[in-house]
């Protein structure tokens, strides 16, 4: 808040009124229905239901797949992470030095933000189609036989490589507009004191990235938790199977799919308090950014 | 103005240097290899990212039975313009109303609406949170911000009940007004509008300007970049939109192509040759217009991102 | 627009005939896309043509899961269409939602329209009926689980396709030998599990294989039989004998269209498909195999596939049309057409007749593979099954067996699991109805 705010009593409301009530209507009035049939297992066409206490909680506790579904979506995540912020910086650092056609690179290597995630499932399943796929065939050269959809850890490869794909755009952008504005004064006391590139890079450019990094993490954290959903979708096309699932699909596969209201809304409850607390934990780094900045 | 905002975003040092080092200094490199070896890397990473388009549109020129034997290849066959005239015009449904160029409309009615009303409705909120003492501001601060916590896509089966409860149903109003239910944008203006130089506010109070003509004459222009940013970044979100398109446009004539393509590629899933000429064709539609703002626009889009992270 | 009842009441009596009086609307969601969603709308087209009084529009929703969550979201809302497909996993769900569907032997009787369940196909007529033998759901795109070989690759080997599991043993390696992989399937829960026991004669679930009610029903799984079998099929496909590709239909069927796999189960619906694509060699299909060790003579296999059911909540004149739709549906010319252009079996004996007369058979012998299996001598467990949240029970199958099959687990330990959850979800589904 302005220390210099106004005072007027009733514009603020008339200003917050059309937000506040979207909200209302469409965030936390089904937001308490998820929370409240968390509790009762429900007939579908709502024509019964019956309070179970948390029964849906602790069957998740106690399922093994659930248990392997979280694992997978944390490693997931972390790969996802990883790699995408590792290939955008690998590239942000090259077209920080280039002279010529830095503007045409910056473009090619962006415009990959706009593609639809269903778009981005829709060509890994060409790409990686068990039989004429041209990676499947190119990894073949390599001797490794991937069969997407078929073994488990080759259908996570696939869905990590499509999004990272999708994902390196963003960092891109980010680690590119931090780079320039890294001081003159301080790259030139740099190429002074160290010659060669790479020492340089990691003595003073990766400390001086390091706060667009973290806030890069949380970003990529929370696209690899929700914004995947279209791709992997598209990529398993309803069929799970015993392949790879993280745990917002889960919710979609249980509760959209399989009708079964209770379980997925505890699931979605699950997922809420893991995002609070991802997001908790982001404002206090955002909050310690700007006190040491 | 727009120089200003920048300058109080970035610490003092870094803002300094946030102009364009000079080229004329780095003309003179030590070795050249390492140029090329940049440049490499730099055509790898851009073919990464382009080549799995240049995938569809090769795909979408050789015959449907072809590609279902032998998949992509080098190959540049006839069946552009066929696929993609049928693409367009010819639709797949009863009502005949979900041809691409049908779908293509919908698609931006939902992307223009999504990003303009999510826009108006943020900035006004952030307005009032930022610039007025208000009693309960941290709890409407809160209220906003925690709807960041859920997707739609987890709490997709009760909005869909009370989207209906309102009679909003296979309505504009309703696909598109429940998706602006998240605080993103609400979030990225509070941020710029904190950043905005206190000294501002009090030269327009001095000047006897009221909270309206401070918004509209002052905070609104000097946001031009924010807004443009916003409004690509929403746009692509709200064109890119499946699940929900899904749920509440029951009638075809409100198709989207996100939902088209989608539902396409489960087509693909059946007894006769999947058409993937058709769907590469609408695979690219879908991608292009959003695409195309990214790149037109990148010089905003790109500032509005970095700046939003502060 | 919704028409008045006086309105309609005055364009049946005719006294509007020659102006553009209001027509009863009524909507139909369905899963069928591509060529099948053609299909579907010329058939919505010739409805409306054919009368007057009402007119009907199909709406493509999606998957099937897609569709049934579609409506069941919109039943809640009171938005329901009147009729929508709901495919075989899904029935249980909303039949077990008592009051959810009007029975559509109830519909067609209470509008006027005669109805024998005897009319139906024998493997067809009972799998989406009650206990009782009522058809509560209107079984549309049907089809069983057949045989289909590549006869080139056969002659190459010099075999002929196999009735028996013990048949397709011996015949598999020369089949090997010949180049080609003997045989893939496309979908174990429905092809390995479910039609399994039917063409078998075994229990697959407790309550009558779940058709007494949701409470108390167990899935049978954990059996000597499916540990025989799926022990066999590992070895053939150590062995070579056997191509397993994942739980995608497609990524399997692949296969056998590029001309790498010399058999594969499918979907007797595949047929019309096949035959659009003008394959570079020649095919046949054939019944389902079992196993000798197990019955001498295979029983008939039950329908997979979707089924309509109207949905209730409608006033009567759409009911009406509903009803009206349905008769014309399941008139010997339109499901003729329909078994001709999809390949999924016709759903009535008359129009089996119809097709036999007018020489379809002749033409396509394959086409009459999957109604003949439906024929076959039937046993009490071969109507089908019901079970709730069998979507998710699916999955599990899907995933055990899978698991197995990729040699990550043991059989035992795979159907001891797919028990303990299918079982522990029957639960679930049995509580989500009480109150």
């Amino acid at each position: 808040m302005k220390r210099a705010g106004f005072d007027n009593p009733w514009l603020p409301i008339l200003l917050l009124l059309p937000q506040l009530s979207i909200i209302c209507l469409f965030f936390y009035w089904p937001a308490w229905q998820a929370l409240r049939s968390s509790f009762f297992l429900e007939d579908p066409f709502g024509f019964g239901e019956t309070f179970v206490g948390l029964q849906n909680y602790t069957r998740l506790w106690d399922s093994p797949q659930y248990m392997k579904n979280a694992w997978f979506t944390l490693w997931f995540s972390f790969l996802v992470t990883f790699f995408s912020l590792a290939i955008a910086l690998l590239l942000a650092v090259k077209a920080d030095t280039v002279l010529r056609g830095a503007r045409t690179y910056r473009t090619l290597l962006m415009w990959v933000y706009a593609v639809a995630p269903p778009v981005a499932g829709f060509i890994a399943l060409i790409l990686f189609n068990q039989r004429w796929g041209p990676l499947t065939e190119a990894f073949a050269q390599f001797g490794w036989l991937l069969r997407v959809r078929l073994e488990y850890f080759d259908t996570a490869f696939a869905m990590i490589v499509a999004s990272v794909w999708k994902q390196v755009p963003v960092n891109f952008i980010f680690f590119l507009s931090g780079l320039q504005s890294i001081p003159r004064a301080v790259r030139e006391a740099a190429l002074i004191d160290n010659r060669s590139g790479i020492s340089r890079f990691w003595t003073v450019t990766f400390p001086l990235l390091a706060p667009t990094g973290f806030f890069l993490l949380i970003i990529n954290i929370t696209y690899s938790l929700f914004d995947t959903f279209g791709m992997i979708d598209t990529i398993l096309r309803n069929n799970p199977g015993d392949q790879p699932v993280t745990l917002v699909y889960q919710v979609y596969l249980d509760g959209f799919r399989g009708q079964d209201i209770g379980g997925s809304s505890a699931q979605s409850v699950v997922l809420m308090v893991l995002v609070l607390a991802l997001t908790v934990f982001q404002f206090r780094l955002v909050e310690r950014r700007i006190h040491y900045t | 103005m727009a120089e200003l905002s920048h300058t109080i975003l970035l610490p003092p040092e870094q803002a300094r240097a946030a102009r364009p080092v000079a080229p004329a200094r780095r003309h003179r490199r030590p070795l050249r290899w390492g140029a090329v070896g940049n440049h490499a890397v730099l055509i790898a990473g851009a073919l990464f990212m382009l080549a799995p388009l240049l995938m569809l549109v090769q795909m979408s020129t050789i015959p449907d039975a072809q590609i279902m034997r032998t998949g992509p290849s080098f190959e540049i066959g006839d069946r552009f313009w066929p696929n993609l005239e049928k693409a367009l015009t010819e639709s797949m449904s009863f009502s005949g109303e979900t041809t691409g160029l049908n779908m293509f409309r919908n698609s931006m009615i939902l992307g223009l609406g999504f990003a303009l009303g999510k826009i108006v409705i943020s900035m006004m909120a952030a307005y009032a949170i930022v610039y007025f003492r208000l009693r309960f501001a941290t709890l409407a601060f809160w209220l906003i911000f925690t709807t960041l916590l859920l997707p739609l896509e987890v709490r997709i089966v009760p909005s869909y009940e009370i989207t209906q409860k309102l009679g909003l149903l296979n309505s504009w109003t309703g696909l598109i007004v429940p998706l602006i239910a998240s605080a993103t944008a609400t979030f990225f203006f509070r941020q710029f509008f904190m950043s905005v130089p206190e000294e501002l506010l009090e030269a327009a109070k001095i000047d006897g300007a009221g909270p309206v003509k401070f918004f509209i004459d002052i905070l609104v222009p000097l946001s031009r970049t924010m807004i443009a940013a916003m409004f690509i970044i929403m746009f692509v979100f709200g064109w890119n939109q499946y699940l929900w398109p899904v749920m509440v446009s029951t009638e075809e004539g409100k198709f989207t192509l996100v939902q088209g393509i989608k539902q396409i590629t489960q087509g693909l899933e059946g007894g006769h040759i999947p058409e993937y000429g058709r769907s590469n064709i609408l695979a690219i539609l879908a991608v292009l217009p959003p695409v195309l703002v990214v790149v037109f626009f990148q010089r905003w889009f790109v500032k509005g991102l970095t700046e939003s992270d502060k | 627009m919704k028409p008045t009842l006086i309105t309609t009441a005055i364009a049946s009596l005719g006294l509007m005939a020659n102006a553009a009086h209001a027509q009863t609307e009524i909507t139909w969601w369905h899963g069928m896309g591509g060529h099948l969603g053609e299909v579907v709308n010329q058939i919505a087209e010739g409805f409306n043509e054919s009368q007057d009084d009402y007119s009907l529009t199909p709406v493509f929703k999606g998957s099937y899961e897609e569709t049934l969550t579609g409506a069941i979201a919109a039943f809640r809302a009171g938005e329901q269409p009147n009729i929508v497909q709901v495919f075989d996993a899904g029935a249980a769900t909303v039949i077990g939602a008592q009051g959810a569907a009007v029975p559509v032997q109830d519909l067609l009787e209470a509008n006027g329209h005669a109805f024998d369940i005897e009319d139906y196909i024998a493997g067809v007529r009972y799998f989406y009926a009650d206990s009782d033998g009522k058809m509560i759901g209107m079984p549309f795109n049907s089809s069983s689980p057949v045989l289909y070989y590549n006869a080139d690759a056969l002659a190459e080997a010099g075999v002929e396709p196999p009735a028996t599991y013990e048949e397709f043993a011996e015949i598999a390696p020369a089949i090997l030998e010949a180049g080609y992989t003997p045989l893939v399937q496309t979908h174990l829960p429905w092809e390995f599990v479910e039609n399994f026991h039917s063409r078998h004669n075994l229990p697959f679930a407790t309550n009558d294989n779940g058709y007494d009610g949701a409470a108390g029903t167990e899935i049978l799984i954990n059996s000597p039989e499916m540990a025989m079998h799926f022990t066999k099929v590992k070895e053939w496909l150590d062995a070579g004998l056997f191509g397993f590709h994942g739980t995608s239909w497609d990524d399997n069927k692949a296969y056998f269209l590029d001309g790498s796999a010399a058999m594969y189960i499918g979907s007797s619906g595949d047929f019309g498909g096949l035959a659009a694509m003008d394959l570079p060699f020649e095919w046949a299909s054939t019944y389902l195999p079992y196993w000798e060790e197990i019955t001498r003579e295979g029983y008939q296999t039950f329908i997979g596939g979707a089924s309509l059911f109207a949905m209730s909540g409608h006033p009567a004149e759409e009911d009406a049309a509903t009803a009206a739709f349905l008769e014309y549906l399941t008139s010997p010319e339109i499901q003729y057409m329909w078994h001709r252009e999809t390949g999924y079996v016709p759903i009535t004996n008359a129009a089996y007749e119809m097709a036999k007369e007018d020489g379809h058979y002749d033409r396509f012998p394959a086409a009459e593979t999957g109604i003949k299996q439906l024929m076959l001598p039937a046993g009490e467990n071969t109507a089908g099954y019901r079970m709730g949240f069998y979507v998710q029970i699916r999955d599990v199958e899907n995933r055990e067996l899978s698991r197995f099959l990729n040699g990550e687990t043991s059989i035992e330990d795979a159907l001891a699991t797919i028990e303990a959850e299918g079982n522990a979800l029957l639960a679930r589904f049995a509580q989500t109805a009480i109150n």
